[in-house]
């Protein structure tokens, strides 16, 4: 009995739904404060301390926000796309090893389950782009696919890197194998560079931010969703930067691995893992100040030309040492 | 018609009220219309309703970035009309505002260029930049945008040695970081991708579409009102005419950046040299032109800008034309926006090319009457307009 509350208590408050939740927020804030300060502005200001509780005070505020749904889009799948969105997001997320080397779900091979989740997840962005029966909309969710063509395979080759380095896909057995070094000071430097730029890509970031560009095609395929539905593609996607930053340092800089002290180890590996992935999140962050925004054909020429024969190279080199 | 994608009249990139409808195949451009028939203001009739003096408020307000250009050509007119000059240093101050007026726009516009390829963060640098240029139009004429500072007759203000010390020290300022950004655009790589060949325009064709401004110069023809036309004392400031021939928005850009540099230098020979005694002419309060017209043109920070005035020897113009450059580069822009042989214009460009032209819609509305189910399309001629708008104001005074 008291193991099945335990088990509750782990999926629902720590490190489950609200932790992942609030860390996400706490993420949102500390990527909007720090691309503000690389902008030479103040950010985020006033919602709690140097403004803290903004991306909570966003959320809350779209909650209360109208829901208008276009007269001819297609109702049910118009509303089952952001819970479908949000809830994957979540569910990948509660994979990452954050408390001990298991993630809350951790099974044998799950690389391969987080690796197919994502994509469905741009599938999703495909879907909710193209029933809202915008022009916007339909040209962003367009350019949602074509951006997943030029940026999945890399992604995925650099983990496969690391798999073929930990002669693993289970993320648990890759963080046990980083224990005495980590596979970013190994030669897996490259993957690690592509796994941001990819990374990047993945949360529709700039330079990638293509499928959602405010300039050309106002919101993309995110321009008729509103009020609740909008609260959640963004909590969405905030859960899904964390799980970026956090799958990032779980594969590149050893996860929750660390000095410890007996009786603490819980709370110890939490904090270790915060501060990688930040390290990880603020590098992403600086890659979407530094940039401005390419087109689409560029994004597929690049990454056609040069991140896969990199990453490709990365497996021969890490074949022939492994 | 295939797929078509409206951009405007409300967009987040183009505040301002415009259609422009792409037909589009997949990510590629092949058609556009542009619709700029969206404000017309009335300024011109209502010019018709001011005295002489009114009108440089009103003409100061038919755009508000270039403001000291619309007023200088509005002034030039009425004292061309009066066949007087105002005093050297009155000109020269007229020049410093201007071309302070010039730096300030093509700043804004460095800004918004970058914003419109989705570069943030050099947007925000630049608009922190130009808030030093702004300080010193406020300082030297009292107001940030709308300076109100040329009248019939000189300017409004003096300056002191205290102010000049405090331009020269921010013109320091202004000229380091310009030359910082005419470096970062040439080095950074995704600006390069993002506008080297896109938007091309080919010399002959900035010819024949009446192209003006930056956008011809980057085309690489050479001209410049202020060179080819002298107004004021650009006879004496020296200057050079900025060209570059890769005739795309990446031109566009460079251009206007060592516009600044140039006006930056222009001010600082217009402080060393600048004359001594009255900076304005003792004007009667009623001004009352003698019978005739004018034309007067100026080189606006978007290109040549062209006033017009017939005066019946009464307190009011009897007519007021204005031509903004705007209007004359938007066949340009149609031109560009559109894909041909092996030009390819994607969505991805669309705000950028436009851009590039440094569009101002408020001054440009026009009326053309299209008549689709009759397939008939007519232009009213000046009678017409004159009917039609008389008609109109007594219904509504």
């Amino acid at each position: 009995m008291i193991e099945i509350l335990l088990k509750f208590i782990e999926i629902i408050v720590f490190p489950g739904f609200i932790f992942i939740g609030l860390l996400s927020l706490f993420y949102e804030w500390i990527d909007r404060k720090f691309y503000a300060k690389l902008q030479n502005r103040v950010g985020p200001l006033y919602a709690g301390p140097h403004g803290i509780l903004q991306p909570l005070a966003d959320f809350i505020k779209l909650l209360s926000k109208e829901d208008i749904v276009p007269e001819a889009a297609d109702k049910i799948l118009f509303t089952m796309m952001p819970i479908i969105f949000f809830s994957l997001s979540l569910l990948i997320t509660l994979n990452l090893p954050i408390t001990s080397i298991h993630g809350i779900i951790s099974f044998k091979g799950d690389l391969i389950f987080l690796v197919a989740m994502l994509t469905i997840i741009s599938i999703v962005v495909y879907v909710s782009g193209e029933v809202s029966t915008s022009r916007f909309a339909t040209i962003g969710a367009e350019r949602a696919i074509l951006q997943l063509l030029g940026y999945e395979i890399p992604f995925m080759l650099s983990l496969i890197s690391i798999a073929i380095s930990s002669n693993s896909i289970t993320l648990s057995e890759i963080v046990l194998a980083q224990k005495n070094i980590w596979y970013i000071f190994t030669p897996n430097i490259i993957a690690f560079i592509i796994f941001l730029i990819t990374g990047q890509a993945e949360l529709e970031r700039i330079p990638f931010d293509i499928p959602e560009a405010e300039q050309e095609i106002v919101a993309g395929w995110i321009v008729e969703y509103s009020g609740k539905k909008l609260a959640l593609f963004r909590f969405g996607r905030d859960i899904e930067t964390l799980f970026i930053a956090g799958l990032g340092a779980t594969l590149f800089l050893g996860g929750p691995l660390g000095p410890v002290i007996p009786g603490l180890e819980t709370l110890l590996y939490t904090i270790y893992f915060i501060i990688k992935s930040i390290f990880i999140l603020l590098i992403l962050t600086t890659i979407r100040a530094i940039f401005a925004r390419l087109r689409i054909d560029q994004v597929l020429s690049i990454s056609w030309k040069y991140f896969i024969p990199l990453s490709l190279i990365q497996l021969l080199i890490v074949r022939v040492i492994y | 018609m295939g797929f078509i994608i409206p951009i405007g009249p409300q967009h987040p990139v183009h505040p301002e009220p415009l259609l422009m409808k792409f037909n589009v195949e997949g990510e590629k451009v092949v058609g556009v219309d542009i619709n700029i028939s969206y404000t017309h203001r009335g300024i011109e009739k209502a010019m018709e309703y001011r005295t002489y003096l009114q009108g440089i408020y009103l003409a100061e307000r038919i755009c508000g970035i270039c403001n000291a250009a619309h007023t200088t050509c509005y002034c030039q007119n009425i004292e061309q009309l009066l066949g007087k000059e105002p005093p050297p240093r009155g000109n020269y101050l007229r020049l410093i505002n201007e071309e302070m007026g010039r730096i300030h726009s093509h700043l804004l516009w460095l800004g918004l260029a970058a914003h419109q390829i989705g570069f943030d963060t050099f947007f925000m640098y630049v608009w922190r930049d130009r808030e030093k240029v702004l300080d010193l139009i406020e300082l030297m004429t009292g107001n940030r945008v709308i300076t109100s500072y040329n009248t019939i007759g000189g300017v409004r203000r003096d300056i002191t040695p205290t102010i000049i010390e405090k331009i020269r020290k921010n013109l320091d300022f202004l000229e380091k970081r310009t030359k910082y950004y005419k470096k970062l655009v040439n080095e950074e790589p995704t600006v390069l991708m993002r506008t080297q060949n896109v938007g091309i325009l080919k010399p002959s064709e900035a010819v024949n579409l009446y192209a003006v401004g930056p956008v011809l110069r980057a085309s690489g023809i050479k001209h410049d009102i202020r060179a080819d036309d002298p107004y004021g004392v650009h006879d004496e400031v020296p200057f050079n005419v900025i060209t570059y021939d890769t005739c795309d928005v990446y031109a566009r850009i460079l251009v206007r950046i060592d516009e600044v540099l140039e006006s930056i230098n222009m001010i600082r020979y217009c402080l060393d040299h600048l004359p001594s005694g009255s900076f304005k002419l003792r004007m009667p309060i009623i001004i009352r032109p003698p019978k005739g017209e004018s034309i007067s043109r100026v080189e606006a920070p978007r290109g040549e800008l062209l006033h017009y005035v017939i005066s019946d020897g009464g307190i009011k113009p009897y007519r007021y034309k204005v031509r903004t450059p705007t209007l004359a580069n938007i066949p340009a822009t149609a031109k560009m926006l559109t894909s041909r042989g092996d030009y390819e214009v994607y969505i991805a460009d669309i705000p950028i090319i436009f851009g590039s032209i440094d569009p101002c819609i408020c001054c440009t509305g026009r009326v053309l009457f299209i008549d689709i189910e009759k397939n008939r399309r007519w232009i009213w001629g000046y009678d017409e307009l004159v009917r039609y708008s008389n008609k109109r104001f007594e219904r509504h005074d």
